[in-house]
């Protein structure tokens, strides 16, 4: 066992030397698709298959390695840690590298750096090896199409999006790769563009996540301003919290400034770290929350107040990406594209970008509970909504987008309220049973002649045996009625977190927000169950498509498996095995996160307006939460096995059916958006139109083009070439020159 | 010749010639007349000098109107070569149909 531990302990490849080679895990893939959308053409079907599986493979290899050099702790020897160019303490359990200067402009400054520590080493291992069994599942969804190397060549290009935002080590590297996985998901929505509608969807996805990258930027340039606020302002005794000696933490974390500018995460560390929440519990700090900034644009300003600012747009940013309240409407319409694309934006990487932002960044979070209250009711809000939502979907594809909705809702609700570790913990194990559910559908449309209604399905549990189980398996797992799986545990975790986490002066909302966490488990076990009930219980469905579905290749069904055992197999992160700090067993996750939540911990513990919670879930919690899910599992395999079995053709209840209708609208918010926003977007911009078209259209350029041609039209007759007009000319010259000499002469 | 016309009388005939050939150039079609009328303007010209050389006495306006007949007859020669070669070509000496100045 010693021995077994040591070799997990001890990279094979010494951390320091591999962190220079990180680049090579962005740079597989990029090639891939580089390779896959230039020569795809030429290449060959199964020359791209194996370029693109084998990229994402080979970097989730290094992936692997670089998360073992994370770890990396030989007995004797001493853990792993960077160098922090920002304060004289190391960064712990952190590999990265500077590939130097990208760009500067005066004093702002952003580096070429990656860097890989617990989280996003978690993260590079859910993104590559979820992303390379969604590979894997591809080619043979994708064997029929035409345009395959585009499709391999996108996917390619998502996991090198995606990876670049998870190795980032400032924001605006980060922003890069945000702006990519935005890129790809438009492609891969839009995928087959030749269908209008969904080219329209993909589009749809393009633009709202543009409204939260918008919001995003101006958060960055907001942080920027504050970091140079602070920067000036700060006096020696601000930095007493970071470093041992104060002043040579206040001019390291200066250097720092100049060597990699503001926006680099171990720098905001040190800012947050160094920003005490009032001036009471720091007198010597010439600093708080509630000192105004004295100069640049944001003068007149509290440091706190435009914190929550930042924060807030963070939090649209996030929304976007994340698919949250406002911004969630692009996810459901997001099932255009090809289902493995649905998989991979669901699973494991575009929508846990905004959990991870916030994870991320979690040390300024906890600052402002305020912009934390806002996360956690956000999340809880959209969660509750899309669950609701998802009752009355029929589309196999969109009870399962709204799941997700519903789902990252929940890990926002975590992220709100502090337990930042329960909210990674239920991206990862989501991003397995996600996945497995996403591709389970994939394969019953595959198996059923692309039918996604699932009154039109049924009966296929003896069918399609091997995504039968695994079906199942996901959904216990996300429903929690298995009460051994990691979906269970992982948002019973969230959900104590919720519960226990007090932010100061908002008491009342952790109890709120606990209850409707449960009743969004509640809403998850029961629509999860109807999904599986109607599609594989009960009758084949007289109107199916074909009569016998067939089983999926093996392509197919292998990720499907794998996906199913890692749906119960990440249990082992939520158990308290691990001791902590304290002496207390932590579960694996929390402990294992301890190093990057850290500055978050101690900003909650000395700020006192955080209330961060260790204590386990105990057996009445663990209780109750099962209870839950087996009521709405039991309800809804009660009603739609016995009550209704709803196939299409028997309408619903009466009762039920403007309940149904409405649910069945979205709640109509797409509609609201469109009469609140897209309309008087779209009359504003007609009149913009208008005024542009008459004065620059009609009147400018219109106008030279007349003017040009009048003077045409009216000198090209003297240009006849008839040497009598120009004879006759000349003459009347002559007569006119005469004329005036004789009016001189008689003058 | 003492009782010799006036000098002004035979300015006026020349300004009357001259006038007669500008019209002629301006209005007629046919190149031929064209060039009948460009050798009237010519003449008008040459009666002027003439004119004056008789009233200064000297013979530097004969010489000028020697040369402006041989440069006319010069002139009609290579004009006339010019419009037999368009007639050849075109099949007409209608000057409003050979409009090649303006290219």
């Amino acid at each position: 066992m010693e021995a077994l531990k040591s070799f997990f302990m001890t990279a094979p490849v010494e951390p320091a030397v591999f962190a220079q080679s990180l680049w090579l895990i962005i740079a597989l893939p990029l090639l891939g698709a580089f390779v896959c959308g230039v020569f795809g053409k030429k290449l060959g079907r199964g020359n791209v298959h194996l370029i693109a599986c084998a990229t994402v493979a080979g970097s989730f290899v290094l992936s692997a390695l670089a998360f073992w050099c994370v770890n990396h702790a030989p007995p004797g020897g001493s853990p792993v840690s960077m160098e922090n160019p920002f304060s004289s303490s190391a960064v712990r359990y952190a590999i990265g590298y500077d590939y130097g200067t990208w760009f500067a402009a005066g004093d702002f400054r952003v580096n070429f750096g990656l860097m890989v520590d617990h989280l996003s080493g978690v993260m590079l291992l859910v993104i590559t090896g979820v992303g390379f069994l969604i590979h894997v599942y591809s080619t043979s969804y994708m064997e029929h199409d035409e345009s395959g190397w585009r499709y391999f060549s996108y996917l390619n290009l998502f996991i090198a999006a995606m990876l670049t935002l998870v190795l980032a080590d400032n924001l605006v590297l980060l922003f890069v790769g945000w702006e990519g996985v935005g890129l790809a998901s438009y492609l891969l929505i839009g995928f087959w563009y030749t269908d209008a509608a969904k080219a329209w969807a993909g589009r749809k996805a393009f633009v709202t996540n543009r409204i939260g990258d918008f919001a995003f930027l101006i958060a960055s340039f907001l942080l920027v301003l504050l970091v140079s606020a602070f920067s000036t302002q700060a006096n020696v005794g601000n930095y007493a919290t970071v470093g041992v000696n104060a002043e040579a933490a206040q001019a390291r974390y200066r250097e720092g400034l100049e060597l990699k500018g503001p926006l680099s995460f171990p720098g905001l560390e040190i800012l947050a770290n160094a920003v005490p929440t009032t001036t009471e519990n720091n007198t010597q700090a010439a600093l708080s929350l509630q000192t105004t900034i004295q100069e640049g644009p944001l003068a007149g300003r509290t440091f706190g107040g435009v914190l929550t600012v930042t924060l807030l747009l963070f939090l649209l940013g996030a929304a976007g990406k994340s698919a949250q309240f406002p911004l969630y409407v692009w996810l459901p319409d997001a099932m255009a594209g090809p289902t493995p694309v649905s998989a991979l934006i669901h699973a494991a990487t575009m929508v846990t970008a905004g959990v991870y932002l916030f994870c991320r960044m979690s040390y300024l979070l906890v600052l402002s509970p305020t912009a934390m209250l806002t996360v956690a009711i956000i999340g809880a809000f959209t969660a509750l909504l899309a669950a609701l939502i998802a009752f009355a979907q029929d589309d196999i594809k969109k009870v399962l987008a709204y799941s997700t909705v519903s789902q990252l809702g929940l890990m926002f609700m975590g992220v709100g309220t502090g337990i930042f570790w329960a909210a990674v913990l239920h991206l990862v194990t989501h991003a397995f049973f996600k996945a497995c559910l996403f591709l389970g559908a994939g394969s019953v449309m595959h198996g059923n002649g692309d039918e996604t209604d699932i009154k039109k399905l049924g009966g296929l549990r003896g069918e399609m045996r091997t995504t039968w189980w695994t079906f199942l398996v996901a959904t216990l797992t996300i429903t929690g009625i298995l009460p051994l799986s990691s979906g269970f545990l992982s948002k019973d975790a969230l959900l104590h977190g919720v519960h226990h986490n007090h932010l100061v002066g908002f008491e009342g909302a952790a109890t709120a927000l606990y209850v409707v966490g449960l009743v969004i488990a509640l809403c998850t076990a029961f629509y999860m169950t109807r999904v599986y009930v109607l599609t594989f219980e009960g009758e084949r469905s007289k109107e199916a498509r074909v009569a016998h579905a067939h089983e999926s290749s093996r392509y197919m069904t292998v990720p499907l498996v794998i996906l199913a055992f890692l749906s119960i197999a990440a249990l082992w992160y939520a158990l308290p095995l691990m001791p902590g700090r304290s002496g207390i067993k932590q579960p694996v996750m929390e402990n294992f996160l301890g190093p990057v939540f850290a500055s978050a911990e101690r900003i909650a513990a000395r700020g006192a307006q955080v209330k961060l919670d260790h204590s386990l879930p105990s057996g009445l919690d663990y209780a109750i939460a099962w209870v839950t899910a087996l009521v709405g599992g039991g309800l809804a395999a009660f009603a739609y096995r016995k009550y209704f079995p709803a196939r299409a053709g028997t309408p619903a209840p009466v009762w039920a059916r403007s309940v149904r209708r409405f649910t069945q609208n979205k709640f109509y918010v797409d509609e609201v958006y469109d009469f609140l926003i897209i309309r008087p977007v779209k009359g504003v911009g007609t009149i913009v139109f208008k005024m542009v078209e008459t004065v620059i259209d009609k009147g400018l350029v219109h106008g030279t083009a007349w003017v040009t041609n009048f003077a045409g039209i009216t000198l090209r007759y003297l240009q006849t070439g008839d040497a009598q007009a120009y004879a006759t000319v000349m003459a009347l010259a002559l007569l006119g020159g005469a004329v005036y000499a004789i009016i001189q002469v008689l003058n | 010749m003492a009782n010799s016309v006036d000098i002004k009388y035979y300015l006026i005939l020349a300004a009357i010639l001259f006038c007669l050939g500008m019209f002629g150039v301006l209005v007629r079609r046919n190149a031929l007349v064209v060039f009948m009328c460009v050798e009237l303007m010519l003449n008008a010209a040459n009666l002027t000098f003439l004119s004056f050389a008789k009233q200064n006495g000297d013979l530097t306006g004969h010489v000028s109107a020697f040369f402006v007949i041989a440069v006319a007859a010069a002139e009609a020669s290579i004009g006339l070569a010019i419009v037999i070669a368009v007639f050849r070509s075109r099949g007409t000496v209608n000057i409003e149909e050979i409009r090649t100045m303006k290219h």
